[in-house]
């Protein structure tokens, strides 16, 4: 579940009838490739902005919470990130962090790093934004019992220990004395992530709101279920809570002290309708603004003459990953030759001209090409272009052998082969059909098999072992630290109570280093460039080893009325200009 | 007095269902959380009282649910109750307008089929009885969507209210409830068309309106007081139960009409595991279900005198 720009990598991308894929998605070079896009956008450059109006953002499933502690889905994060503002931005195209409400540094060694908030950042209520509530948005969250946020901060020095109540306050958190929008952060280790993950995210919270329910005596039921999470009434974003009709809008008005400036449209409302058909729909007749559009109805919102489309690649990936343990197969898939044949023996470019219409790019590492962490040189990647010939070498040399009925075997035992994907997801469905016909075609007995996602998951995580290959999807985050996908100690052992995401249970020594290396540097030098070289060899690793077939990476498709001027959704963020968009009347 | 133990018995199958269905809520909503430790989710589990056996989970649930206390949603950490009755107000308005339509259509539909018996007029209804019965609602919605919101541009595409009018504007939400309405209502129509033709016919063949005939009673008065009042019985007695039918019904029809209802609500609230949820939404209707049961039973005594409710 993705909470725009906070920093939360790693999100998976979740069944298509809860996914929205409004925030965090995209790719550097050219935003825009609708021809109608580009001509609207040009023309609007000469208008002047007019205020007023409204913009109506479609969503397929309402909001849960307006506590950013609390935030655990995309449609809340859309709306919790209009109301609060980070410490941190990234820059909307290329991911790199920069100053959001204050600025920031870093220390020589790595270990702390100093804010600093700006001089005309305050609270709605008139109030500045101060040191101390960014202490209260971190205590907020150690007192909780229902936020999944607090890995976030346990790196900070004396977090844990506030957490389990052997201490008054976070020693980590240093307010000066002397300036209250100034504070230091001290880590217990060199932490790459650290930075992101404190000051990238919306858990900025006002003291004088909040401040009464993170004191000592307070119970964790006291800020989860603190009637301000419901309705927020002093805000440091864009907007300001007006109203929440359960089921059906969120609205929002502007607000006139933003520190960026007020925006210029009067309301931003959050509307949820039934399911992507009822999306189209309303961008039809106007009755959303915007929003994001499945691949499916692309071609026939393009005949929409009062919508514009921008499309860029997305910062996920949809794969198939294979259990590189797996027994269920005369163990084929713990071979790496067999992967690498899985890999040459299916048309990619076929697949997503079938699955997604076009709309995709194929993908052969973790990092996708709009992160700083993506290899800049492309070459040290195989591009697997599809080879059938090669495939089938490959299966060869690995022992296996097409018997009488055309089905390889090796050793007595048949290639079989189950490829599970979420059900209800077509587009998830489609690509498990294709991928299973054209593994047949190299003789391995592959079939398809949707199952309801709540079970996927669960059996994922927990270390089932029953799947041989799942289809599903990482919509990564702003920071590119993999560790909970790639790293050894994430994966699944029931055995000992241990559960995560590695579930190809593949594992490399080297691989291990260079995420730890990137992660937590034992030189403390956590720069773009250091990680970066770490992150090419942990990129080529996984493209040599293929424990997953790393499919594609699709497009997000947004739709917007013409009428809305000032938008242009990038990579890292559809909403980090929202202060300027405006509707020409 | 049948409904206490009614009652229990949906939630054994209620909390059975919902529980032994695939997927663990706390795999399912940490699934996005980066870095989450096993740990973490163990305290998780504990929160949110999934970590005792399931009996002793039912059990627990049982005892807050005498007191009106289904526990707080997974989703949304707010009271499910309380959660729950915000969109009852949206599910009832489409339920009691489709009801009307059924009324207003159908009973005439089926009246005049029967007094053209044999006729063109009666055969063309009797076809709408057949094809309102057979058209799924979801298509239908779909089809009249496209037709008189996108096209036509006469109707919203879906929705409770346009965005920015007044909850009180009556005649903004009679646009929006116009098709949903209407598409909840159809099999209602064809099934009170066909069973006021039936009974018509029927009572218009007993002694008591051939009497009325007979006495030299005019056409009006033999149709009006005697054979309608007697047709009507069991339209009236099916109300408690239509009512009930049309709530279940709407399910359906609110997620085509992206009607903000409890259908909808309780549909992606099993999609997301909220067992809380799920679990009230599915304990509220059927006390519903019971409740309008009793209604037409009691109904059933009033209108006809030879039937007591014991």
């Amino acid at each position: 579940m993705a909470y725009p720009r906070t920093g939360r990598a790693l999100i998976a991308v979740l069944a298509a009838s809860m996914l929205v894929a409004t925030a965090c998605a995209g790719n550097t070079p050219t935003a825009s490739n609708a021809p109608s896009g580009s001509a609207a956008a040009s023309a609007a450059g000469t208008d002047k902005p007019q205020d007023g109006g409204r913009i109506i953002s479609g969503s397929i499933s309402d909001i849960a919470t307006m506590q950013p502690v609390l935030v655990n889905d995309t449609a809340s994060g859309e709306v919790t990130s209009l109301l609060y503002a980070t410490l941190i931005d990234v820059d909307a195209k290329t991911g790199e962090p920069k100053p959001g409400m204050a600025t920031f540094s870093a220390a020589a060694d790595g270990l702390s790093y100093s804010f600093e908030i700006g001089a005309n950042v305050n609270w709605s209520d008139g109030k500045p934004v101060i040191a101390q509530d960014v202490l209260t948005g971190i205590m907020a969250t150690a007192k909780s019992a229902k936020t999944v946020r607090k890995s976030s901060y346990t790196t900070i020095k004396g977090f844990q220990d506030f957490v389990d109540g052997k201490a008054d306050s976070i020693t980590g958190v240093a307010i000066d004395s002397a300036n209250p929008k100034k504070l230091t952060v001290t880590l217990t280790s060199v932490t790459c992530p650290a930075l992101l993950n404190i000051a990238n995210t919306y858990r900025i919270l006002p003291t004088q709101v909040f401040g009464k329910y993170v004191q000592k005596a307070n119970k964790p039921e006291d800020i989860d279920n603190a009637p301000e999470n419901v309705n927020p009434t002093v805000s440091s974003g864009p907007f300001l809570f007006q109203e929440w009709r359960k089921g059906d809008q969120v609205i929002l008005k502007k607000n006139p002290t933003y520190f960026r400036g007020a925006p210029h449209v009067d309301q931003y409302v959050f509307k949820v309708v039934a399911n992507t058909t009822a999306l189209t729909n309303g961008l039809k007749t106007g009755e959303i603004t915007y929003s994001t559009i499945a691949a499916k109805d692309l071609a026939d919102m393009q005949t929409v003459d009062t919508v514009k489309i921008q499309k860029y690649p997305q910062l996920g990936y949809t794969f198939i990953g294979w259990d590189t343990q797996s027994t269920n197969d005369g163990a084929a898939l713990s071979d790496k030759r067999v992967r690498q044949a899985l890999a040459y023996g299916v048309d990619m470019d076929a697949v997503i001209k079938a699955v997604v219409f076009g709309e995709a790019v194929a993908h052969v590492a973790h990092h996708v090409p709009v992160q700083w962490s993506y290899p800049t040189d492309t070459s040290s990647l195989n591009p697997y272009k599809y080879d059938k010939a090669k495939a089938q070498q490959l299966l060869t040399d690995a022992g296996w052998v097409k018997g009488a009925d055309g089905i390889l075997a090796k050793d007595g035992k048949k290639f079989t082969m189950t490829i599970s994907t979420n059900s209800g997801n077509t587009e998830r469905e489609t690509l498990a059909q294709v991928a299973a016909d054209q593994y047949k075609q190299l003789g391995i007995d592959a079939k398809a098999a949707p199952e309801a996602f709540q079970g996927l998951v669960t059996k994922l995580t927990t270390g089932d072992k029953t799947l041989d290959a799942t289809i599903i999807g990482w919509s990564l985050g702003t920071e590119p630290d993999p560790y909970s996908i790639w790293h050894s100690s994430q994966i699944p052992d029931p055995a000992k109570n241990v559960t995560g995401f590695g579930f190809t249970y593949f594992k490399d020594a080297d691989m291990d280093k260079a995420i730890e290396q990137a992660r937590t540097p034992s030189n403390g030098d956590c720069s773009t460039a250091a990680r970066k070289k770490n992150y090419d060899t942990f990129n080529k690793i996984l493209n040599e080893q293929q424990p997953y077939n790393f499919g594609y990476v699709p497009n997000t498709l947004a739709a917007a009325q013409k009428t809305l001027q000032g938008w242009n959704p990038a990579p890292f963020s559809t909403l980090y200009n929202v202060q300027d968009w405006w509707v020409k009347q | 007095m049948y409904a206490i133990p009614t009652l229990f018995g949906v939630s054994v199958l209620t909390f059975a269902i919902v529980r032994l269905s695939p997927g663990d809520p706390i795999r399912i909503f940490t699934f996005g959380a980066r870095d989450i430790t096993a740990e973490d989710i163990d305290k998780l589990r504990h929160v949110y009282g999934l970590d005792k056996p399931m009996p002793l989970q039912y059990l627990d649930w049982l005892v807050r649910l005498v007191h009106l206390d289904f526990g707080q949603s997974f989703i949304y950490h707010q009271d499910a109750f309380q959660l729950f009755i915000q969109y009852i107000p949206a599910t009832l308005q489409l339920a009691i307008l489709a009801l009307v339509l059924q009324l207003l259509i159908g009973v005439p539909l089926g009246i005049v089929a029967a007094f053209r018996r044999g006729t063109w007029v009666d055969g063309a209804i009797r076809v709408f009885g057949v094809v309102g019965h057979a058209v799924p609602g979801f298509w239908l919605g779909l089809v009249l969507i496209i037709f008189f919101a996108v096209q036509l541009r006469w109707l919203p595409t879906g929705g409770i209210l346009t965005v920015g009018k007044d909850q009180w504007d009556i005649l903004d939400r009679l646009r929006h409830i116009l098709l949903p309405a209407f598409v909840l209502s159809l099999t209602g129509i064809a099934n009170y068309a066909r069973l006021l033709r039936t009974e018509t016919l029927d009572v218009l063949g007993q002694d008591f309106v051939r009497t009325a005939h007979a006495k030299g009673l005019r056409e009006r008065t033999v149709v009006f007081v005697h054979a309608l009042r007697n047709a009507l019985i069991p339209v009236i007695t099916s109300l408690g139960g239509i009512l009930a039918a049309l709530i279940g019904g709407a399910l359906v029809i609110e997620q085509v009409f992206s009607w903000p209802g409890i259908g909808r609500f309780t549909f992606q609230a099993a999609i997301a595991k909220d067992y809380p949820v799920v679990q009230a939404g599915v304990m509220i209707s059927a006390a519903l279900l019971i409740f309008s049961n009793i209604i037409r039973d009691i109904a059933y005594g009033v209108v006809d005198p030879r039937i007591s409710v014991k």
